[in-house]
């Protein structure tokens, strides 16, 4: 009996030294909220978590209006950048205030899990980020509203097309973004040197379907793959980010341009054909469903399908890399969209807090939040005053986006859409029977759908 | 003094307390007020009663009750996160849908499947792991406490490092089966696998607790029956089936129905290593209830499918407990 005691008291001191170790983890956010507020001036926290940010910028209480913000954080060096603009627009205008709340964006449901939580409890605050695509239903539900009224064509044209297509329900603008995102095809410049094949500089050059299926052959060997299309990131907005624009290309759709049928659009011959490109890259054996998470910074890839945050590690890995623009087949387009901000209908100042959207959001602000992330910026200008976007490799990125750049489609059933798609896409990475997949995925779409079509 | 004061004051709090339990019969409607100094007594005695359970009644009331409750009014409404204001009655609508749902079919029967997996070999491991221990082996100690220890861990992390370590690339057990000339396999990418994996590591997770609680069960066994079967000349297997076996009926009983009810429940390993994938092969019920609630705001379906599931789950124990009485008489 006494080995008993023992092995328990072991277990307690166990969950004992757990329990400290969660207490310390609240104690640490609260710490960084602390040691904010000691460093004055333009200096921020280094670590951000969940919970009010302190800005450097005290209200007055002379303020008329005080606006609540909501943003999104996916990493300390983004979060720096949107501190210091909030406090550089506090300081700009004296009548109006931002208090604003950081909330963890994890890539999965923790930011949405946050705003369904206050949209059900009536306290959403008058600013939010949100996600690009799930713009729609939002606007549909009558969550956010729209922002024509304090926004003039002027403002309307320095953003590229995508982000205000991205922005737009039913020919009404909703949202303004501050970051764009991309997907381009990363080689490796070694190896496509051994190999003897020319990697496309520009948009004119890109490669078209049979010349990355030809290529990536060529390029897999023993203990390489040709080709990487991130598949270890899950099934999920990855797949319908990175694989619509093979839809796109191909002349197809993932549904109806109203955002309302479905039937002819998920399960239309065009969209099979990019799904059974998909499958054909998988089953030559090119491209693997379980790639290792650094497989093209490795060299374990020789090409790569993947978002701006590629060339941040690749060149991090130390590897000669560069990149190419999307593949094509008839048309060329390109992925789009990110976070983007939005105004709810429950706040009492649209104009003020449009105001706050335009700065955070502005040439000034979309380089700062670019320098900071490695996102490609949101307003033409900005390209042209950043050097780096003006010689190669990142040149591509720029012509891509500004030229090819093609929102995800815009219908308030976009959440379950993007999982049919991506359920589809997966199936043909596996090898399923396309056709029956994606038969059963829209009818699930369909079912949705019925919701807002009544 | 102090002591007699107090056991003075026990003996009459006894007292009230009988007098209490047979007031109501005597009198069915005795206002407590007019009842002069002992009924106002008894009165505070019971509110002081009430006000003990009170916390624990607030926390059930609000968490447990409440929510069961809104589940089942809102399982037959249209409830879309995004207009909480615009909830219409839809009748039976979503119980239809649920017969049709191809998801929820598949995520029910990925449920049974793991659940019938998990259950015997949860249990048999962890009264394997139990009889092992309960020899005297050097080290047992340390044995018991890294069995054990799995258990105190968070399945969350738990989950996360064995996605790591079935990675097909880098993965702890690829290389191993590399090193004895295996190839590397698919284990959560492969929809043959993915489930299979997870049952395994389920088990790893779970089975150290049902172990203590086997290993409790026996040392209650008395040592002097296996003193009498060892001077009948009982091989080690017969002691087993004719001492241990039945000595840990009830014990294993309880581990059953706990098992089979967590095992129903599955949703932490393939929220975190799967993501309900491949194909949907390890989307479990829970899970998917999560996601459409969730992911996809129909709350009003959700809650539909919530209410069926908590039907099943006492279907599957009400089977259980009638074949438990069974055995007994």
């Amino acid at each position: 009996m006494k080995k008993f005691t023992y092995v328990f008291l072991g277990l307690m001191l166990l969950l004992a030294l757990a329990a400290c170790s969660n207490g310390s983890g609240g104690a640490e956010s609260d710490g960084g909220n602390a040691g904010n507020e000691e460093s004055g001036g333009s200096e921020t926290s280094d670590t951000v978590e969940t919970g009010e940010v302190d800005t450097s910028v005290e209200a007055t209480g002379d303020e008329d209006v005080v606006l609540e913000f909501w943003i999104h954080q996916t990493g300390e060096d983004e979060t720096n950048a949107y501190i210091e603009l909030i406090d550089g627009f506090n300081k700009e205008h004296e009548d109006i205030h931002v208090n604003a709340e950081v909330i963890i964006d994890d890539g999965a449901s923790a930011y949405s899990d946050s705003i369904n939580a206050a949209l059900v409890a009536g306290n959403l605050p008058d600013v939010m980020a949100i996600d690009g695509p799930y713009l729609s239903s939002f606007a549909d539900a009558g969550v956010i509203q729209p922002i024509d009224d304090y926004v003039d064509q002027e403002t309307v044209d320095q953003y590229v097309d995508s982000i205000i297509q991205q922005g737009t329900y039913q020919d009404q603008l909703y949202s303004l973004g501050a970051m764009e995102a991309s997907v381009m095809l990363y080689y490796n410049k070694d190896i496509l040197e051994e190999e003897g094949i020319e990697p496309a500089h520009s948009l004119d050059e890109a490669w078209s379907w049979d010349e990355l299926l030809e290529n990536s052959k060529k390029l897999t060997t023993e203990d390489r793959y040709g080709l990487n299309l991130f598949m270890n990131y899950g099934v999920g907005e990855w797949l319908t980010f990175m694989g619509a624009p093979l839809v796109w290309s191909n002349g197809g759709d993932l549904i109806s341009e109203d955002g309302k049928e479905v039937d002819g659009y998920l399960n239309s011959p065009e969209t099979l054909e990019a799904l059974n490109y998909v499958k054909e890259l998988f089953a030559e054996g090119v491209v693997t469903e379980s790639p290792g998470e650094m497989q093209f910074e490795e060299g374990k890839a020789a090409l790569a399908l993947g978002g701006p945050w590629i060339a941040v590690s690749a060149e991090e890995a130390g590897i000669n890399w560069g990149m190419m623009p999307y593949p094509y087949k008839d048309e060329k387009v390109s992925p789009s969209g990110s976070m983007a901000y939005a105004i709810t209908t429950n706040t009492e100042n649209p104009e003020e807090a449009t105001e706050l959207m335009k700065w955070m959001t502005n040439e000034e602000a979309t380089i700062k939040i670019s320098e900071a992330t490695g996102m490609p910026p949101a307003q033409e200008s900005a390209f042209e005053s950043m050097d780096k976007f003006n010689e190669l490799p990142w040149s591509v990125m720029k012509e891509q986006v500004i030229e090819t750049a093609h929102a995800r489609p815009s219908t308030p059933a976009y959440p379950v859409l993007t999982d049919a798609f991506a359920q589809s896409f997966h199936a043909a990475a596996l090898g399923e029977d396309v056709e029956s997949v994606v038969e059963q995925q829209v009818s699930r779409v369909e079912r949705e759908l019925k919701r807002f079509n009544k | 003094m102090k002591g007699n004061d107090s056991s003075a004051e026990k003996l009459e709090n006894e007292r009230h307390f009988h007098q209490t339990a047979k007031q109501p019969q005597l009198k069915p409607t005795p206002p407590p007020r007019k009842k002069g100094k002992l009924k106002s007594q008894a009165f505070r005695e019971a509110m002081t009663g009430y006000f003990f359970l009170a916390p624990a009644l607030v926390l059930l009331g609000v968490f447990l009750l409440y929510p069961m409750g809104a589940a089942f009014y809102y399982s037959f409404t249209d409830f879309y996160i995004l207009t909480p204001d615009d909830v219409s009655f839809i009748g039976l609508e979503n119980f239809k849908y649920i017969v049709e749902d191809a998801q929820f079919r598949q995520a029910f029967w990925n449920t049974v499947y793991f659940s019938v997996i998990v259950v015997p070999v949860q249990l048999s491991v962890a009264l394997g792991l139990a009889l092992l221990i309960n020899k005297k082996l050097r080290f047992r100690v340390f044995f018991r406490t890294a069995f054990f220890s799995p258990v105190v861990m968070s399945l969350v992390v738990v989950s996360i490092l064995w996605t790591f370590m079935y990675n097909p690339n880098e993965g702890l057990i690829n290389q191993l089966l590399q090193t004895v000339g295996i190839p590397p396999q698919p284990f959560l990418t492969s929809p043959d696998q993915a489930m299979n994996s997870i049952i395994v590591m389920s088990v790893w997770q779970g089975a150290g607790f049902q172990m203590m609680i086997f290993l409790a069960g026996l040392q209650n066994i008395p040592n002097h029956l296996y003193e009498a079967a060892d001077i009948d000349g009982a091989s080690s297997w017969q002691k087993f089936w004719h001492i241990t076996l039945p000595g840990l009926r009830n014990i294993a009983l309880f581990i059953f129905i706990t098992i089979s009810i967590a095992a129903f429940k599955l949703l932490v390993q393939p929220m975190i290593m799967t993501q309900g994938g491949p194909l949907g092969t390890t989307k479990s019920l829970v899970y998917h209830i999560y996601e459409t609630g969730f992911n996809y705001r129909d709350v009003g379906y959700a809650s539909a499918m919530a209410v069926v599931f908590t039907v099943i789950v006492l279907v599957i124990t009400i089977i259980q407990r009638v074949l438990i009485k069974e055995e007994r008489g």
